[in-house]
């Protein structure tokens, strides 16, 4: 389906990315490649063990070695901390807010609570050293058998962390109501399932990363850090160590992706922060290598979704019950369940007259959950595979069953049942576009002949709606600050955290086209708390959304100003003016024109020449405030895949996505966008498993083991664009989740449907190897 | 991650190595492409006090055809030994189990002896080796003796080389006409580490198979001969029955990648499956 939307000079085109030329050619400045004079590095010693009372830390003969310049114990440093909570989540509960966080201390106190708990800080003159160091300490641990699992969790008299009453972080608890118990005792058809999907980690190609220095002289606390908000990170710092919040300075410059788990400072971070603050005398430097990263950053996913639907003989939704289990591991994020949220968007693209969703977020003796891309599409996975499971139980086709719910443009306004109001949404057109791009009789032809020769293919369809730039708290807004300089260059200073989204090119895209310049002479400037605005940073697919439209409504008003310094000049009215590519002139008069580069001189130099009364300089700040809690993206996902009956191994032969997420800044980078979060999702379910022995001990500490896809696992991943505006003036919806939400489950149900006639019906993730041929050997003897 | 320290040394000559070796028993540590050696060291898996570089060393890094034989030196780097026209015309098995092992830039650096010292039970290389009855030489400081494959792979990552001694050299018997060879495996990705492998040698006449050798990897502690299977080839079975003879006589373990169950039925699988190309090859 063609777009009828038109792009503009810069907005709609595949500009190529401004950062690349730097980035590709190995130029980019990550945390590692800061290097300050006399800065000294830091490294961690790690329990060993998932759970067990500290019995001695001995640091002497660590101390002793050359080249070792302090030690830090949870003693040192815990005590010192403030306050350990994050802006974005609140405060608390005894600090007046409302989020349950685990017991966050820097380092562990008393007894340890995953393989890889920091449990001393060791700053040395470099690297080796400190690892030396580190290798010198003796703990000494009195183990405990770890709690792994979240069923363990909830059984056990036993707790993650000691003193606490329950291992339940947060409950959502499913709603009474009688009237849906009813409704699900007459329905025609009532079925059940669980789906799991295995833990993963976001595995950003920049571990985390911080260098800190404290001048005790001067009194501020200086940080060069890997994370999604600058302005995040300053406070949590302020709080942590009672630096006034002015007086701390936190700049990312490149950010190697974080995918969230970037979003807010972990304890390892916060250590190196108490340390450095405690230390003053020099920066000190914490580069996570690979295996802390994946023993010890914030993990994702591992989630069992119970779900019982009620339907009609024509496959008809009429309700559904959804309980979510999370295995937040020890230390997550937050103690918080997305369950509230994975609840409050199940319906997705369907019209289900009542959803019933719960939850419960478990600790465990394993790495607390991160947010990782669409931290709440357990939602998805569990419906997306439930409309399969259902409609092979009637024998109805998957794409019919869905075709029979799916939301519709007449529906809209739709305002689903669990309160949500989609505007501007087309799950049915992405769905008939994405089927029309396969050609689903030709495939089934395909599938038909391979089965005939004993080859096993499938088909798999998914369908979500994105809740994109959430907005509540600090998440509501977001602020431009713009600056033109005397040479008529542009300058827009914003909160936004880049690490990846190519934020460098579509905010100046954006700026470009709606001041009306040259695009190379915009400068977005971010992550440095000393020029750009408070605001929450990157994630949560906000900043197209969000700091797009602010740095639109900053463009409008610095062209405004523009205009009418041109229009004085030139003895014309501002509304007979037109701005293009940095030339304000007469409309019909091209002779009557003034570039930028005239007009700015004026506004810094020239108050003479400006209109009566009109303020001297060229700087505006504009705030962009979506109109909605949220703005809603959609997509279907379509692929297909051929199993080997013999092995069990799973080739994906197409990906198709049809999305919308309405106006598109740049759709080379909504492409990519797509591509990273399909891969990701290919990941989750055929390769991607950071798994537990039932000691606690992690069993993918390195790439050998832990196995992210790789070019030739992934198929080409072909996009159809539908384009509908998002309400508001932009027309920009979020889309940087959507790849990762819908891949799963879709991935899942080609699998399934390629094996549903030997009877195997897979609901639980890892879908490797192993795991195929052994569901089809046991489907084999059943 | 980042190792210890050890002192580097980097000798010119062989004999140089071994004294090294001898002069520091078990505290030394020969290295070659690193690819293997380095992330153990950088993991704190492993820690020497003295590294012998063998990258130095002369007379190492020749193939040459000698008495029936292919010899590779022991450093020569995998993707010499993948792009070499001698390997490909005389030992056309080992030149089909290059590509398998990782990826380019790893083959790059990483060489033949170092693969076959390393002794990975999921290696392809070890497994050509024992598949092909090829002879290892071992030099120490005493002079040089040679080790049939057969008894070098002690156990996972054990060999039968001293501690004073290195692999200078392999040499691969040349197989005459009408011999077909395959090497097939199962990866999780491209360039993994096999979950399960195998290597297949076949001479035919006429419709009679005269001789067959059967390489298995990433099945047990080492790399294994099917022998049974061997023999039922040699008696006129065809490629699934001896795929499921293989497959009869291992018993892998498990680990969070694929079950020893998986293994071992797959093995049947990708036996039949390099029994069939091999001796399509044989017969073409
Ligand atoms: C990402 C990745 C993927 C890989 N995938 C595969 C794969 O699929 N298949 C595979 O087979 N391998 C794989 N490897 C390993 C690679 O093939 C190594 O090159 C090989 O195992 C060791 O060879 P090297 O020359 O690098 O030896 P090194 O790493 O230098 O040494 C390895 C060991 O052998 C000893 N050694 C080396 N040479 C000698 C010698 N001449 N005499 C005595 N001892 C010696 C060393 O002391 C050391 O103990 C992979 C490696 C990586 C990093």
């Amino acid at each position: 389906m063609a777009s009828t939307i038109s792009a503009g000079r810069y907005v709609g085109q595949a500009v190529k990315r401004l950062e690349d030329p730097r980035l590709l050619s190995g130029h980019g400045r990550y945390v590692d490649d800061v290097q300050l004079p006399g800065m000294l590095h830091v490294a961690f010693v790690r329990s060993n063990v998932a759970r067990g009372t500290i019995v001695s830390i001995d640091t002497s003969a660590a101390l002793a070695l050359p080249g070792v310049r302090a030690i830090y114990t949870g003693a040192d440093l815990n005590p010192r901390v403030g306050m350990f909570w994050h802006t974005m989540m609140g405060p608390p509960p005894e600090l007046g807010g409302q989020t349950p966080y685990a017991p966050l201390t820097p380092l562990a106190g008393g007894d340890v609570r995953f393989v890889g708990d920091p449990i001393v800080l060791i700053i040395a003159e470099n690297r080796y050293i400190a690892e030396d160091a580190a290798d010198l300490v003796e703990v000494e641990i009195d183990v405990q058998q770890a709690i792994v699992g979240w069923e363990t969790a909830i059984d056990t008299d036993q707790r993650v962390h000691p003193g606490t009453t329950t291992n339940v972080g947060q409950e959502f608890p499913l709603p009474e109501g009688p009237e849906v118990d009813a409704l699900f005792a007459g329905a025609p058809h009532v079925f059940t399932r669980r789906f799991s999907q295995c833990r993963a980690t976001n595995v950003p190609m920049e571990p985390r990363g911080i260098i800190v220095h404290y001048d005790q002289y001067v009194g501020d606390l200086q940080i060069w850090a890997a994370t999604q908000s600058v302005s995040e990170w300053k406070a949590t710092s302020s709080r942590l160590t009672g630096v006034p919040e002015h007086r701390v300075k936190v700049v990312a410059n490149d950010v190697g992706g974080g995918f969230g788990q970037k979003m807010m400072m972990t304890r390892d971070e916060a250590a190196v922060v108490m340390a450095a603050h405690l230390f003053g005398e020099a920066p000190i430097k914490w580069t996570e290598d690979r295996r802390e990263s994946l023993m010890a950053a914030n993990q994702g996913r591992e989630e069992i979704i119970d779900v019982t639907f009620a339907v009609t003989d024509e496959g008809v939704l009429l309700g559904a019950k959804v309980f979510f289990w999370e295995d937040i591991g020890a230390y997550p994020a937050s103690a918080g369940s997305t369950a509230g949220m994975a609840g409050a968007v199940f319906p997705g693209p369907y019209k289900f007259p009542v959803v019933l969703p719960g939850g419960s977020s478990v600790y465990t003796n394993t790495v607390g959950k991160a947010a990782y891309r669409g931290p709440w599409m357990m939602e998805t996975v569990a419906r997306e595979q439930m409309m399969d499971h259902i409609a092979y139980e009637l024998g109805i086709d998957p794409i019919e069953i869905r075709r029979r719910n799916v939301i519709h443009a007449d529906d809209l306004p739709y305002t689903t049942c669990t309160t949500m109001v989609y505007d501007s949404v087309t799950p049915s057109e992405t769905l008939e576009q994405a089927l029309e791009m396969l050609d689903v009789a030709a495939f089934r032809t395909m599938q038909a002949d391979a089965r005939a020769e004993g080859r096993l293919l499938g088909m798999g369809v998914a369908i979500y709606i994105e809740p994109s730039a959430v907005a509540f708290g600090i998440l509501s807004s977001d602020q431009a600050i713009m600056r033109m300089d005397n040479s008529g260059k542009v300058i827009v200073a914003m909160s936004t955290g880049n690490h990846g989204q190519s934020l460098e090119t579509t905010i100046p895209q954006i700026v470009a086209e709606h001041l009306g310049c040259n695009i190379e002479d915009v400068l977005l400037v971010q992550g440095n708390t000393e020029s750009s605005p408070t605001g929450p940073g990157t994630g949560g697919s906000r900043s197209a959304v969000v700091a797009g439209g602010a740095a639109m409504n900053a463009a409008l008003k610095m062209k405004d100003k523009i205009v009418q310094i041109a229009a004085h000049m030139l003895e014309a009215s501002p509304d007979d003016m037109e701005v293009n590519a940095g030339v304000v002139s007469v409309k019909g008069t091209p002779a009557k024109a003034l570039p930028f580069a005239m007009i700015a001189p004026v506004a810094y130099q020239m108050p003479e020449m400006l209109p009566p009364g009109m303020e001297m300089g060229l700087e505006v700040t504009a705030r962009f405030q979506p109109a909605g809690q949220y703005t809603w993206s959609n997509a279907t996902h379509v692929c297909t895949v051929e199993i080997d009956p013999e092995t069990g191994m799973t080739k994906i032969l197409r990906y198709i996505v049809s999305e919308d997420c309405g106006r598109m800044v740049n759709p080379m980078v909504v492409e990519g966008q797509i591509a990273g979060g399909v891969v990701q999702g290919i990941g989750g379910v055929l390769f991607e498993n950071m798994i537990y022995d039932e000691d606690g001990n992690p069993l993918a500490t390195t790439f050998l083991d832990y196995l992210i896809p790789t070019a030739p696992e992934v198929p080409d991943i072909e996009v159809g664009h539908i384009v509908t505006l998002a309400p508001g003036q932009t027309g920009f919806k979020g889309m940087g989740e959507g790849g990762a939400i819908a891949a799963p489950p879709c991935l899942a149900n080609a699998i399934h449907d390629a094996l549903r006639h030997l009877g195997v019906h897979p609901t639980a993730f890892p879908l490797g190897p192993s795991q195929l041929l052994t569901m089809m050997n046991e489907a084999k003897q059943a | 991650m980042k190792p210890s320290s050890f002192n580097y040394h980097a000798p010119t000559r062989v004999e140089e190595a071994t004294a090294l070796l001898a002069e520091h028993g078990d505290g030394a540590k020969v290295l070659a492409g690193g690819q293997s050696l380095v992330p153990m060291l950088s993991l704190r898996l492993a820690s020497f006090e003295h590294l012998v570089d063998l990258n130095k060393v002369d007379g190492l890094s020749a193939i040459e055809r000698v008495n029936g034989h292919l010899r590779v030196g022991a450093i020569v780097r995998q993707a010499v030994a993948e792009h070499s026209a001698d390997v490909a015309a005389s030992v056309p098995l080992l030149s089909k189990a290059l590509p398998h092992i990782g990826h380019f830039q790893i083959r790059n650096r990483g060489t033949v002896g170092g693969s076959i010292a390393h002794a990975d039970p999921a290696s392809e290389l070890p497994a050509v080796a024992l598949a092909l009855d090829a002879t290892i030489e071992a030099a120490g400081p005493g002079g040089t003796r040679k080790i049939a494959a057969a008894d070098f792979f002690v156990s996972t990552w054990q060999t039968a080389l001293a501690d004073d001694e290195i692999l200078s050299a392999v040499e691969f018997p040349v197989w005459g006409p009408g011999s077909g060879f395959a090497v097939e495996e199962l990866t999780r990705r491209h360039g993994d580490f096999a979950l399960a492998g195998a290597v297949v040698g076949v001479q035919v006449s006429g419709d009679t198979v005269t001789k067959a050798t059967i390489g298995l990897f990433g099945v047990g502690p080492t790399p294994l001969r099917a022998s049974a299977a061997e023999a039922a080839l040699l008696s006129g079975a065809d490629a699934a029955e001896a795929g499921k003879v293989a497959a009869s006589h291992i018993s892998p373990v498990d680990d969070i990648h694929a079950s020893g169950a998986y293994r071992t039925q797959v093995t049947a699988v990708i036996v039949r499956r390099a029994i069939e190309a091999a001796l399509k090859e044989a017969r073409s």
